[in-house]
């Protein structure tokens, strides 16, 4: 292929407009001249009418050109011989764009133009179309696989997606290719990476999926990692979502980050943690809710037979403040480096308050706590259900104090939330509900209310001023139920 | 301008699943607790009546009714038995 | 419920027919469920809700009441 000038320019440019007649009329005179415009064809056979050109310039498709060689500005030009540059020049340099024509033979009647001029910034540069762009060339390169779907130009996006079943009935952001892609540029695994099968009718969620869902959910793109940890860990066979997803009981995924990263992208481990107003915190669980819903095909009142539910199916996630903590983080005790961050799930109620304005001492507070935990589900059912405790900075502070680590505590918990056989049994204190009284030999004989000290998980965050802690009761626990799991943030990254 | 977005589905058509054929006069048949309350007097009324009509029976349960069968236990029930009743649901 | 359908259908695929016994309330939700995981005519059988607080003596008319259906559910050649 012979050596020819490609020049690239849009109809909005006035140095473009400058340039284009000289360029036209040496393409005219039989010089190896190529013009691509980056704007529309209307746009374009507008400025040519315009211009008075010989020729309408062809159209630069794609901006596949402008983006191969991506000059900052136009108009460009380049020199190229065989595909491959020579030489460019961009904006109008009179002298600079007469040596670049010579070198194809060609000599420019540059003589009506300026000197100088800077030109305008190339369309392949605008945020938009990048985006466009990048979009395009993921569904090239197969990165993005999913189906299309077509909101039509009558219909309103928002409206379209909740009659199509595809929120939790709060609006969700329309996961269009660009915003998307966004949301994959901040995982290094491939798009197509399968990070669990979802049920209740096994889905494959890829980090595709995932991240689709991540961006319905309105996470800030910097969380999807922690995202795509939650449904590795809620898809572990331990963590029985299936079980969870269809039980009446009202238990949902909480996702707890404890780690340094949680505060890299911003979740809040402070005052009003549980509540609303952080963006990460209140769209991560809601965006493994999205997966549930969408991947699972779980949906309310047919597979999700839940009696009540309760908010935090919405989403439930927090993350662990490690500033003050009084013992190691979640995350840590359960075997994960104190540098990287784990994403712990718990099959969980709504949490509970747990006041104590008045103790100075650990045992006292403890004492309190498991007034707390005994009464998860119901004071006289035992050995069903685990429970997490979280421990607000004025509490954690009596335990920091006296040096209790999360084992002792744990330890004092367990004890504490013993109780005499006789108060559990059915029948007892009028309540039908209890132990089954052939199991009561010894009325007095302790019953351990959980079914082992590391069956109480603690967990640390709240704001500075207020003497409070949250209990959560969980779903059936242990072998017959869902075991908490993690996964690891960094798996993800 | 139509808006595209990427589907959130898991994009599953279920092929559609043959059933297996009907079990035959005399079957073994394995009553499958899913353990929750009340489901084993149920089984029990069913065992004495399937045994009054000349099936053979077998108790079994799973171990819990929060999670599908283990596939050991499965196939286990596969193998002694012609048909599956799993009870009780609620 | 639905861990059950699941386990009807592994034993449908392992050649045995399996009929899931489960209380009425879930008989719109297993029509849906049956036909999401592509077997509509999953075999199920129902008794009247509720069924936790039920005596002995009526859950054993609930099971006399729905052996014949059980039976011929199992019986079913396939369509």
């Amino acid at each position: 292929m012979a050596p020819e000038l490609l020049v690239l320019v849009k109809h909005d440019c006035p140095v473009c407009d400058q340039v284009l007649p000289v360029f036209d009329d040496a393409r005219a005179g039989g010089a190896p001249v190529r013009i691509l415009s980056q704007s529309s064809a209307p746009d374009t056979a507008e400025q040519a009418r315009r211009l008075g050109l010989g020729e309408v310039p062809a159209l630069d498709e794609d901006l596949e050109a402008s983006v191969r060689y991506d000059p900052d500005a136009v108009p460009a030009v380049l020199l190229l011989d065989g595909g491959a540059e020579r030489g460019r020049v961009e904006g109008l340099d009179r002298a600079r764009l007469s040596a670049l024509a010579a070198q194809v033979g060609t000599t420019l009647d540059v003589s009506g133009l300026p000197e100088h001029r800077p030109g305008c910034a190339s369309k392949a540069r605008d945020p938009e179309v990048a985006a466009r762009l990048a979009a395009r060339a993921a569904r090239r390169d197969g990165r993005i696989r999913s189906r299309v779907l077509t909101v039509g130009v009558l219909e309103d996006v928002h409206e379209a997606l909740h009659e199509r079943g595809l929120t939790d009935g709060l609006p969700v952001v329309p996961p269009t290719p660009e915003r998307v892609v966004a949301m994959l540029a901040h995982s290094s695994r491939s798009p197509q990476d399968l990070v669990g099968s979802v049920p209740p009718y096994d889905g494959e969620a890829t980090v595709e999926k995932v991240a689709i869902n991540a961006v319905m959910a309105g996470c800030p793109a910097e969380a999807l990692p922690v995202v795509l940890a939650a449904v590795e860990a809620a898809c572990r066979p331990e963590f029985a979502l299936h079980g969870l997803i269809a039980t009446t009981h009202p238990a949902g995924p909480t996702v707890i980050v404890s780690g340094p990263h949680a505060d890299r992208i911003g979740m809040n481990a402070g005052g009003n943690s549980l509540g609303q107003g952080n963006r990460a915190n209140l769209t991560i669980g809601r965006a493994l809710q999205l997966v549930v819903r969408n991947v699972g095909g779980s949906r309310p009142g047919v597979e999700d037979r839940a009696a009540h539910g309760q908010m935090g199916k919405v989403g439930s996630c927090f993350a662990e403040r490690l500033d003050g903590m009084p013992w190691a983080p979640l995350g840590v005790a359960r075997g994960v480096d104190a540098g990287d961050t784990a994403v712990v799930l718990v099959a969980t109620e709504a949490p509970r308050l747990v006041i104590d304005q008045l103790a100075r001492e650990p045992e006292a507070l403890a004492a309190s706590f498991a007034l707390a935990l005994r009464s998860i589900a119901h004071p006289k059912l035992v050995l069903a259900m685990d429970g997490l405790l979280l421990v607000g900075p004025e509490h954690g502070r009596v335990f920091a104090a006296a040096g209790w680590d999360r084992e002792r505590l744990c330890e004092e918990l367990f004890e504490r939330t013993k109780a005499p056989a006789g108060e559990l049994a059915r029948g007892a204190g009028g309540s039908a509900e209890g132990i089954d009284p052939k199991w009561v030999s010894d009325p007095a004989m302790p019953v351990q209310k959980f079914a082992a000290a590391d069956r109480i998980l603690l967990a640390y965050a709240g704001g500075d001023a207020g003497l409070f802690s949250m209990v959560f009761g969980t779903w059936v626990a242990g072998e017959v139920g869902s075991t908490p799991v993690h996964a690891r943030v960094e798996d993800w990254l | 301008m139509a808006l595209e977005i990427l589907d959130p589905t898991a994009e599953q058509t279920a092929v559609e699943r043959p059933l297996a054929p009907g079990m035959p006069a005399g079957a073994r048949i394995a009553l499958l607790d899913i353990r929750k309350p009340r489901g084993d007097v149920f089984l029990d009324t069913v065992e004495a009546t399937l045994v009054e009509r000349g099936f053979s029976v077998e108790r079994t349960a799973k171990p819990t009714f929060t999670k599908p069968a283990p596939p050991d236990l499965r196939s286990e029930i596969a193998e002694r038995c012609d048909a599956v009743i799993e009870a009780l649901a609620d | 419920m639905s861990c059950g359908l699941h386990d009807v259908l592994a034993f449908e695929r392992a050649g045995r027919p399996a009929v899931l016994v489960a209380s009425d309330v879930f008989v719109q939700a297993a029509a849906d469920q049956a036909v999401r995981l592509g077997a509509p005519g999953a075999r199920r059988v129902f008794v009247a809700h509720p069924i936790q607080d039920r005596s002995d003596e009526e859950m054993r008319a609930l099971a006399v009441g729905v052996v014949d259906e059980l039976v011929t559910a199992l019986s079913r050649p396939l369509t």
